[in-house]
């Protein structure tokens, strides 16, 4: 049987190919950030006499830094904080708008407005300038920018969730799997966590690396991790004046986090045009 | 009407929690200025000179009240009156931001128009990965990239903008070239991606398909019907993208070391100048929640079905 052509043909589906740019670009930082520290036991700090911003060579693969710190070393180092921050922040965003999701969806009318109206005031607010009100007012531990990037993320998960929850073929599920006798755990917890899946896990990478974008932001304009952390977005922030003298110490973290965020974006690019098409 | 209460609504959150913020810290205003020099019994006195001994709701209803008549109080640091502070820096990020703005409100349109229209064809697949890259770089590593290869290493354009001001960057063009690409470019990819996805859902949408039974033209049901559909949807992100390019493009101002207000926010925040921090928050907030209640008015009159409460 021929698919119909001509003018008006819905877009064909193309054949399910493995991304295997995303996910090598995805792969190394992820990779990197997960084993680096395993790899790489050593002190970061700098070893006696050595240079700062040296070239490759010799005694440091990827040359040295403005401190005068192995720049492979803390490139291993770097990523846990930067991939870290970014699932932490993810988990948070979850952990509270799941369930918030789901009580907006129950029974309650009254529940319902009252989180969707919270979550609408808090909708509005730009992450980074949030973040950098807290700086000022000294919480500027690595706990705090996470756990916030976290909740600014809670009023747009609880608005999927809900919807979810509350598409039409869902309810009438939750509807018969009442009147089967289910308990209210089985329903909410089983199905309608179920159901909610797909849309939250694609929801969920692009979450991923919007947070990553807002903490490495922070970590950037140094209002995140103190300035000798190892962590990417830091040590771009650092070299960047000796960007020629020493292009490695700049260039390598850099391309990691480009690495990642472009991944990212690029996995669920592809899930979310699988999904216009199948439908 | 409901979504204009919500604003207000809004204002009242970001009024209340900047107030919180500025007093919740260990330490008060009259502790900061005398220091360590100052004796208990100064201090205690500039306290009740400033009005701080006073139970907090009066003192909230006191802020507010000078708040409206325009008196922003002065900065902790220099001593400046806030609002000349603020008049100073908002000519350099206009300087910045309506550029910008102009570029992504002509292009995003058109870019994701033309790429939306030939969904799958090779320009729509090439136009479509540079956008996505592009938006996923980090806009402190595409600055960084762009002053390395076109100012430092090709002496093309200026590196950076210390210490000009307003005036110099309206006389001296060249300058503003390379924070209004890096600018852009992240809020044009997203945009125009959004456009492309709208328009290419509405095309073959029931109503479209409908419209081209009845005789319309092709062109009638992509201007008429198409186009408005893709930016009712696309206009929530517009709001996110005016708000991030006129409240202060942070991340810019300080690679380019233009003193806007972005950057005056970064140092107000490392000189833990509270006056100041609570302005440019109030000022900040009070753009995102304009802006997007504006969004939500065009998104309502261009796409009428799509509920504020979806």
């Amino acid at each position: 049987m021929s698919a119909p052509d001509g003018p008006y043909a819905p877009p064909r589906a193309r054949r399910p190919r493995l991304p295997w740019a995303a996910l090598v670009l995805l792969g190394v930082p992820v990779l990197l950030a997960v084993l680096g520290p395993l790899l790489y036991g050593g002190d970061l700090a700098p070893a006696d006499g050595a240079l700062p911003s040296r070239p490759p060579g010799g005694q440091h693969p990827l040359g040295t830094d403005v401190l005068g710190r192995d720049v492979l070393g803390l490139v291993l180092r770097g990523g846990a904080s930067v991939v870290g921050g970014a699932v932490a922040a993810l988990a948070v965003g979850m952990a509270v708008g799941v369930p918030l999701g789901l009580l907006a969806a129950g029974p309650s009318r009254r529940l319902d407005e009252v989180v969707m109206r919270t979550s609408d005031v808090l909708l509005a607010f730009p992450g980074l300038l949030v973040l950098m009100t807290l700086a000022a007012t000294g919480h500027r531990a690595w706990g705090w920018p996470v756990a916030v990037a976290g909740l600014l993320q809670v009023p747009a998960v609880a608005r999927l969730v809900r919807g979810a929850a509350l598409a039409p073929g869902a309810r009438t599920v939750v509807e018969a799997l009442r009147m089967q006798g289910h308990g209210w755990a089985y329903v909410q917890l089983r199905h309608l966590v179920r159901e909610s899946a797909g849309p939250l896990a694609t929801d969920a990478a692009g979450r991923f690396t919007t947070v990553l974008y807002l903490l490495a932001s922070a970590n950037f304009l140094g209002l995140g991790l103190p300035a000798s952390s190892p962590d990417w977005a830091v040590l771009v922030e650092r070299n960047r004046d000796a960007l020629f003298l020493q292009p490695a110490a700049v260039l390598v973290p850099a391309g990691l986090l480009t690495a990642l965020c472009v991944g990212g974006n690029l996995l669920v690019d592809r899930a979310l045009a699988r999904g216009r098409g199948l439908m | 009407m409901r979504r204009c209460l919500l604003a207000l609504l809004q204002c009242l959150v970001v009024l209340v929690a900047v107030f919180v913020v500025g007093t919740r810290l260990p330490g008060d205003t009259a502790d900061v200025l005398r220091g360590e020099l100052g004796t208990p019994e100064q201090v205690e006195a500039l306290r009740a000179r400033l009005g701080l001994d006073e139970p907090a709701p009066a003192r909230f209803a006191h802020w507010l009240g000078r708040l409206f008549t325009g008196d922003l109080g002065t900065s902790l640091t220099t001593g400046v009156p806030v609002g000349d502070d603020l008049g100073r820096r908002a000519g350099v990020t206009l300087a910045l931001g309506v550029p910008a703005l102009l570029l992504v409100t002509v292009l995003a349109p058109l870019v994701g128009t033309v790429s939306g229209l030939r969904e799958g064809s090779r320009p729509d697949r090439a136009l479509n990965a540079a956008a996505l890259v592009l938006h996923s770089v980090p806009e402190f590593v595409l600055g960084l990239l762009l002053v390395a290869s076109l100012s430092l290493w090709a002496g093309l354009l200026p590196a950076t903008a210390v210490g000009m001001e307003p005036g110099d960057l309206l006389a001296r063009p060249a300058v503003l070239v390379l924070p209004v690409t890096v600018l852009t470019a992240r809020h044009l990819c997203d945009l125009a991606r959004q456009v492309r996805a709208g328009v290419a859902a509405q095309r073959h949408g029931a109503v479209a398909e409908h419209l081209r039974l009845l005789g319309l033209r092709e062109r009638t049901v992509v201007l008429r019907h198409v186009l408005p559909g893709a930016l009712g949807a696309a206009a929530q992100q517009y709001a996110r993208c005016v708000e991030g390019l006129l409240g202060g493009a942070v991340l810019v101002e300080a690679l380019f070391g233009l003193r806007g207000l972005g950057d005056g926010f970064v140092e107000a925040v490392q000189n833990r100048d509270l006056p100041l921090v609570q302005t440019y928050a109030l000022l900040f907030a009070g753009t995102a929640v304009a802006v997007n209640l504006v969004a939500d008015l065009v998104a309502h009159r261009l796409a009428p079905r799509r509920e504020l409460t979806a």
